[in-house]
């Protein structure tokens, strides 16, 4: 249980760095901490203690081995995960560019 | 002392002679869990990150004129679609046999044998394929983005 709320506490860290940093940067890595809480909580999930890595090698009997459901759509929600992280970083470049600055309260221009 | 150490652009002597060292070895390696994708952990995606970051250790080590003289992203691009056509097609050709990503080299694979798995190793080549070049040409347009903002200060 105590790893489960490690893991919302590191959550809720990413949470945190999102709503309540200035710079875009920071909003960032906010962003990518979240995602990996979530990512290590159903990691978390398929765990069973003394639990080998679930891979089938010959002269091996399969006992006890970890749940590799959730290892395998974590592998895809990390492509995804890196993909959006490539888009939020252009963006964040794009505004670099057009506004001199990462701070979003600076960011203001539109505002009549 | 060749003239690439003498480039000012990249970073230090050390860095350039140790990326020259270990990028064939980071390909290589990249390489076997492509091959290996179906036996071993690993596979398509896996392997293609790690033959992308071999270019992105170039692209650190000497810069991003010299790399672009070997790979332009407009290359990359290419190589990325060529993947995705490559898995599709591979896809479609089972319909010969009769219905969607037939397996149609083998009928049953034989456990732990590299060459034993039909069409498996040919769409994680695919898969590897688009997910280098993909990566690769984000790092890269990256890289522009940010020196177009410095020329424009």
């Amino acid at each position: 249980m105590a790893v489960y709320l490690m893991c919302l506490t590191l959550f809720m860290v990413g949470i945190y760095c999102i709503l309540r940093k200035r710079n875009i940067v920071k909003i960032i890595i906010g962003l990518i901490i979240t995602e990996y809480a979530v990512n290590l909580f159903f990691v978390l999930l398929g765990y069973r203690m003394e639990g080998r890595a679930p891979i089938y090698s010959p002269a091996q009997a399969i006992v006890n081995m970890v749940d590799p459901i959730p290892q395998a759509l974590i592998l895809t929600s990390i492509v995804i995960g890196l993909a959006v992280t490539a888009l939020v970083v252009g963006i964040a470049i794009r505004i670099y560019e057009k506004y001199g600055t990462f701070d979003i309260t600076q960011i203001k221009r539109l505002k009549g | 002392m060749n003239k690439r150490n003498d480039d000012p652009a990249g970073m230090s002597l050390i860095v350039k002679t140790v990326a020259r060292v270990t990028t064939g070895l980071i390909l290589l390696y990249g390489m076997y869990i492509i091959i290996h994708g179906h036996v071993s952990p690993g596979g398509g995606f896996a392997g293609g990150v790690i033959v992308a970051l071999a270019f992105v250790l170039l692209v650190l080590a000497f810069g991003k004129k010299f790399t672009m003289e070997k790979i332009s992203v407009s290359r990359a691009s290419l190589v990325e679609s060529l993947g995705a056509i490559m898995f599709l097609a591979i896809a479609l050709a089972g319909f010969a046999g009769g219905y969607f990503f037939l397996n149609f080299f083998t009928n049953k694979g034989e456990p732990f044998r590299v060459f034993s798995a039909g069409i498996i190793p040919l769409c994680n080549i695919a898969i590897s394929l688009k997910v280098a070049a993909g990566l690769f040409a984000i790092f890269m347009i990256l890289v522009i983005l940010e020196s177009t903002v410095k020329k424009d200060k």
